[in-house]
């Protein structure tokens, strides 16, 4: 690390100088409150524009200061503590829609606005951004990107990698630059927004995201199967997805969370939506509800209010998100509770039923030995036979300084992400040691 | 450059006597793509048949400093699988097996040889295929759709080809064998797969893909309007994705292909219509028949002539079968032309489509267009006669021009056909100097001794250390750009 060349009563000045005096925070209880896995910044900053980005990233670099990025701060737990911090880029400020065309069903949006605060502009147009993390309304299009986060929309749009067409970042040493298109078609060059969506503020501070967007489907209908076992829950998952049904949302609930909904006594319960126009959903549904019988469940149409009400699902002191082959999604449920239980803890549970990715809470008794021996290390364990990992999203401080959060990365892949840490972020300003690998 | 007799007994002690190619007229073969203007044979074709002797290869290059560039099909339009420094060209043709399907999880492994529509063809009977479609399908290889990020009509509903991967066994350019991403949909760490995708052979040679596989759909439903002019059929592309409906494909055929394709293939356009609408709808039967309902209405509010749905299979087959041909009968109406891939937003193709007729007139050249309407991925051609002196400069002009048009609108230079050597002096159209630098540094930590395709993808820049010869080759006068054949 290089030596402060610059005093910090003169620092303090010239980040006020770049996003304002009141926008320069560094009285206690902000920096309490702005603390990443009870690392506490010097200074929180609140820049309104891609330039004050700029500059304080190039100062931060030219001074050897470490910068944590922030959208509405909801997942900052995500990752290693942070081996150091100084300052903290709060992006709430940045909540402008750049640039909407209905017509082109393209938006460009500042990375602090919330996904509740864009949908309900587009909804006024017939709009979404098909991005719906669990729970995550409040949460600012620049995070759920950089966290790769998502929700039962995936199923049928994908995640933020196949959303997000165009991206303007600062990076490291507060060079803006920008990545992709701004149509919804475009392979000019290396895809550098895929490289953004999932790299936590790592490698650059995504300020401004073009997106994809969808036309709301003229009707909606949500249905519910509740099934008695694990594997009844795995066959009727299997048989929808080979069917021709198109559900646009679909989430699979365990025990817990499908309390969340309704559904009381159920092992397992797979929550899905159809969006169409009315008639194709009213058949798919009756399809749907033939489907579960034929396989010894029960299907019933739900209240459109049933997604919403998952909101809490994952909001235990400790979340993971597992990622395995997406034909054995309820066996690792499965395996998750079973270890969960043997720890007295409780497990409610969401997965991506098509896509093999299970997001999980805990409460109960926990302890750091208790999580890595009992959970982390066993599942770990067989999913990495299938390539598959568990990342614990969310934990309390005290347990997460004893665990690995990432799990392991292979030393060939690893060697690459080294390279590419190293290109463009040398001398590790941007969220140091909180990516996987401790990058 | 000579690749000296040492290295080349290396090259066949990693792919043996009937892997490699160093006959001159054997070379000849390789020495083009299917965009013709730009020639360069390799020193030395390998043709391997494991990952490990691609990894051999490029270890052997790597030691050497020689260029390596990867060959599929050889049907890209962007100079991409062609040598213009020499070197070693890796064709994947021997590795075009099927390695696993497994429908159970939805996906498909194969090596980069295949041939994309064999994908389809071996898991149709399951109820599945592979969505990718470039109009190349039947022989592009699908190592090729990788490495150029490839669309085709479909795209539309369903994403190009990188939404569809989902694994890739890489040899970098730095000599190393790894598998990035798999069946499992996320994993710590950086997105190293969507770089890879599109890297147009530039970060690494890809050994294997692992693909989603989409379940086909309950129904289709093609329909085909036509229109006595160009706007109107623009202006009906507008607005049925303003209506929010985004049917599978959605393909505008202009006068010209009209009359070309019904003279070449007889697909059942109606004999001058000014513009013919192809749109394809696909899903639950209730949802397409209601789609249709509402299009009808929207063709006819536009001053559609005529409106026709496929009545069956065959039907709908040969209607797509003249807009894939589409580039193959143009050979029939000009000896030579220009093609761009250039995209607008959506509600700008009216618009573009004035411009372009602009700067038809403005330089004398008829610019035919057949193109993926929906997501405003253009295709002009622009027709010019070689014998006629000065045609090819005027043609080169108007594209230029017409490329501007397009990125002024907000667009980008090239919407699936990728950038190679075709288009990568026009990389600075749409990205600044520090975009383009950020790409360099993607570029060097895959390929650090800058051996990979060298030459393409990135505008030449004293900056980016690219070992060049001096400037891109020449244009010759004389032969078409594109030839009969080509897939657009």
């Amino acid at each position: 690390m290089r030596a402060m060349a610059v005093s910090s009563p003169a620092l303090d000045r010239a980040l006020g100088d770049i996003v304002g005096r009141e926008h320069l925070l560094s009285d206690a209880a902000a920096l309490e409150v702005h603390a990443v896995d009870g690392v506490r910044p010097r200074w929180v900053a609140r820049p309104s524009a891609v330039e004050q980005i700029s500059r304080a990233l190039a100062l931060a670099s030219a001074e050897g200061l470490a910068v944590a990025p922030r959208g509405s701060g909801s997942s900052l737990s995500l990752g290693n503590a942070p081996g150091r911090l100084d300052l903290v880029l709060d992006l709430g400020r940045m909540q402008r829609i750049i640039e909407y065309v209905p017509e082109d069903m393209v938006g460009t949006a500042e990375a602090g606005l919330s996904l509740g605060a864009l949908g309900a502009q587009l909804a006024a147009r017939g709009q979404m951004l098909a991005l719906d993390p669990i729970g995550g309304a409040s949460r600012s299009v620049g995070g759920v990107l950089a966290c790769h986060a998502s929700g039962p929309l995936r199923v049928r749009y994908g995640t933020g990698r196949d959303l997000l067409l165009g991206v303007r970042f600062v990076q490291a040493d507060g060079t803006v630059t920008w990545g992709g298109s701004r149509v919804v078609k475009s392979v000019s060059g290396y895809d550098v927004p895929k490289l953004l969506v999932g790299s936590l503020g790592t490698l650059g501070v995504i300020a401004e995201a073009t997106v994809r967007l969808h036309p709301l489907p003229p009707a909606r209908g949500s249905w519910v199967v509740s099934t008695p076992s694990h594997a009844i829950a795995a066959d009727c998952l299997a048989a929808l997805l080979a069917s021709t049904l198109e559900p646009d949302r679909l989430a699979v609930l365990n025990a817990e969370a499908s309390k969340l909904v309704g559904v009381d006594g159920a092992r397992a319960a797979l929550l899905v939506s159809f969006g169409s126009v009315a008639e194709a959903v009213a058949s798919q549904g009756a399809a749907l509800e033939r489907l579960a019988k034929e396989h010894r469940a029960g299907a019933a149409p739900v209240a459109a209010e049933s997604w919403a009400q998952l909101a809490p699902a994952l909001s235990g002191p400790v979340k993971l998100k597992l990622a395995c082959e997406p034909r054995r999604l309820l066996h690792w449920l499965a395996e998750l509770e079973r270890e969960a239980a043997g720890g007295r803890l409780t497990v409610s549970a969401v997965g991506q039923g098509g896509h093999g990715v299970l997001e999980a809470s805990l409460t109960g008794p926990l302890t750091a030995r208790g999580l890595a021996t009992r959970v982390l290390a066993p599942l770990r364990h067989e999913l990495g036979r299938e390539g598959g990992s568990l990342v614990v999203e969310r934990a309390p401080v005290e347990l997460k300084a004893e665990l690995e959060p990432w799990g392991p990365i292979s030393p060939e892949l690893f060697a690459i992400h080294g390279r590419v840490k190293q290109a463009f972020d040398p001398t590790r300003v941007l969220n140091p040691g909180r990516f996987a690998g401790r990058l | 450059m000579t690749l000296s007799a040492a290295f080349l007994r290396e090259l066949e002690a990693i792919v043996g006597v009937k892997g490699l190619v160093t006959s001159p007229e054997g070379r000849l073969t390789y020495e083009a793509d299917m965009h013709t203007f730009y020639k360069g044979a390799p020193d030395a074709v390998a043709l391997p048949e494991t990952p490990e002797q691609v990894l051999q290869i490029v270890r052997l290059c790597r030691r050497e400093r020689v260029p390596v560039v990867p060959r599929g099909s050889g049907t890209g339009i962007i100079g991409g699988a062609m040598a213009p420094q020499g070197g070693v060209m890796v064709s994947m043709t021997r590795m075009n097996r099927i390695l696993e399907l497994d429908f159970d999880n939805r996906c498909a492994t194969v090596q980069p040889g295949l041939i994309n529509l064999w994908l389809s063809q071996a898991t149709r009977e399951h109820g599945y295929y592979f969505a990718p479609d470039p109009s190349s399908q039947m022989v592009s290889s699908i190592g090729g759709n990788v490495s150029t990020n490839a669309g085709g009509p479909h795209c539309l509903k369903y994403g190009i080809t990188v939404n569809h991967v989902l694994g890739l066994e890489l040899v970098t350019g730095a000599g190393e064998l790894v598998w990035i991403g798999g069946k499992a949909a996320e994993r710590p760490g950086y997105d190293l797969l969507g770089l890879a995708v599109g890297g147009e052979g530039t970060l690494g040679l890809v050994t294997a893909i692992m693909v989603r596989l989409l379940h086909v759909p309950e129904g289709v439903k093609t329909l085909l309007a036509s229109f006595s002019s160009i706007e109107d059929a623009s202006e009906t592309v507008s607005a049925i994705v303003a209506a929010g409906i985004i049917p599978a494909a959605l393909e505008l055929i202009d006068e010209f292909f009209v009359r070309a394709i019904e003279e070449g293939v007889g697909a059942g356009y109606p004999k001058g219509a000014g513009a013919v609408l192809l749109i394809e709808l696909d899903g639950p039967r209730e949802e397409i028949e209601a789609q249709a309902a509402r299009i009808v209405p929207i063709c006819r509010d536009h001053a559609a002539l005529e409106i026709r749905v496929a009545a069956d299979e065959a039907e709908r087959a040969l209607l797509w079968r003249g807009r894939k041909e589409a580039a193959g009968v143009v050979g029939r109406m000009t000896s030579n032309w220009l093609l761009q891939d250039a995209v607008v937003p959506r509600s700008r193709l009216p618009e573009i489509m004035r411009r372009m007729q602009a700067i038809s007139r403005r330089h004398g050249l008829r610019i035919a267009n057949v193109f993926h309407a929906g997501d405003g991925n253009l295709h002009p051609m622009i027709l010019y006669d070689d014998r006629v002196a000065g045609e090819l400069e005027r043609a080169k002009q108007a594209n230029e021009e017409l490329l501007q048009a397009c990125i002024a609108l907000g667009g980008s230079v090239t919407g699936e056909h990728g950038v190679g050597l075709d288009k990568m002096e026009n990389m600075p159209l749409q990205f600044g100097p520090a975009d383009l630098e950020f790409m360099t540094r993607v570029r060097r930590l895959f390929d650090p001794d800058s051996i990979m395709n060298p030459g393409k993808l990135l505008p030449s820049h004293p900056a980016c250390g690219e070992a060049l010869r001096p400037g891109p080759p020449a244009i010759p006068p004389g032969p078409p750009a594109i030839p009969k054949g080509a897939w657009v």
